[in-house]
């Protein structure tokens, strides 16, 4: 092919690929005109592979915009949904525990005086009671009655109270099953990209940064499969004893 | 007999405290992380040190580092009460001295016998 020829031709690729973006249908067959009148077939091949690559970007670019749409407005929604899930999960356990620690002292009340009663009584059914510690006794059981009462109902309805603190389970369930489907949204679409990158970074190895064995990782989640972790106190109790403890 | 509870989450001091008061132990004091715990450890008066391993700030771990390499405090009893399992983990806190290692999520009795054990251990010595 001449020097020149090759230049027009180039050129008119050029206006050809611009002229497709712009969507200018007459540029277009102007353009293609141009060219199949060079015969040249090389030409056309890069003519195809320039369109099939404009295709695959504008494919991927959907992708993209996809991956930009989790970015910007779905990862910062997630935040704010798992930071709900903190606050919501604390109110009730801090509601319950003030529930439990109001509640514990009324059972300790009614224990102590039952067992103050339940002496007395003994003395007085072995015949050990004279009549004014008789008449203390009484006043003592009379006193008692209404506070069993009263305590039983404060009781009753604390737990009731304990009860609804625990509604949260509810909503912070469907809260947490909204992110699972938003992390699998985004594994499907990383494993796109990874797929669409990994063409040409097959050498590039994944990056294998050693891990501070120690490092605290709080509960773990698939204890069973992984035997570097241990199930539960026995084990823990076991190893220690195997160390001396 | 004062008890310092460290734990970066006030529901499981809580928790503890209760289970302590239902122990018998009335008197504690606590803190959210080790940073925290350290100055109220070395101002003296803690019998007992019940930590979590994963705070931020000053993580369990170094907490009791801290507290082994203390003179004044090296043998102060520290009762371990964690949600981290990794074999690697519990041989560090042993061999840092660890006096006993409760795995959360945990019961009363649990706490119980540990705590029950570190003191037959102490009064065996």
């Amino acid at each position: 092919m001449e020097a020149t020829d090759k230049a027009l031709q180039l050129d008119a690729a050029r206006a050809l690929v611009s002229a497709l973006e712009s969507d200018d249908i007459e540029e277009t067959q102007q353009q293609l005109m141009i060219l199949t009148s060079g015969h040249e077939s090389e030409l056309f091949n890069e003519v195809g592979k320039l369109t099939r690559e404009l295709h695959d970007s504008m494919a991927n670019f959907q992708l993209d915009s996809r991956l930009v749409d989790l970015t910007n407005n779905d990862m910062p929604n997630t935040r704010d949904r798992l930071n709900y899930v903190i606050s919501t999960t604390e109110e009730a356990a801090t509601k319950t525990l003030g529930f439990i620690e109001d509640t514990l002292p009324l059972t300790s009340e009614l224990k102590q005086s039952a067992d103050d009663i339940e002496q007395s009584w003994h003395r007085f059914r072995m015949k050990e009671m004279n009549a004014d510690e008789f008449r203390a006794l009484s006043k003592e059981i009379e006193t008692y009655l209404p506070l069993v009462k009263a305590h039983s109902d404060q009781i009753h309805a604390n737990l009731s109270d304990m009860m609804l603190a625990q509604g949260f389970q509810d909503l912070t369930g469907q809260v947490i099953q909204q992110v699972i489907s938003l992390v699998e949204e985004v594994e499907t679409n990383l494993v796109e990209l990874v797929k669409i990158a990994g063409n040409r970074n097959e050498d590039r190895q994944t990056n294998n940064n050693v891990v501070d064995p120690i490092k605290a990782e709080g509960p773990q989640i698939n204890a069973e499969n992984n035997d570097n972790v241990l199930n539960n106190q026995d084990e823990v109790d076991d190893l220690l004893s195997s160390l001396g403890f | 007999m004062k008890i310092l509870v460290v734990d970066d989450f006030s529901t499981m001091r809580r928790i503890i405290k209760n289970l302590l008061r239902d122990l018998g132990f009335n008197n504690t004091v606590e803190a959210d992380d080790g940073l925290t715990a350290l100055p109220i450890l070395q101002a003296g008066g803690i019998d007992f040190l019940v930590t979590d391993w994963n705070m931020p700030g000053m993580q369990g771990i170094d907490l009791l580092k801290a507290v082994r390499a203390d003179e004044k405090l090296a043998k102060l009893p520290v009762l371990m009460v964690t949600a981290e399992t990794k074999r690697e983990q519990i041989m560090t806190a042993a061999q840092a001295g660890v006096s006993g290692y409760v795995v959360k999520p945990f019961t009363a009795a649990t706490l119980k016998e540990k705590i029950d054990k570190i003191f037959e251990r102490i009064d065996a010595q």
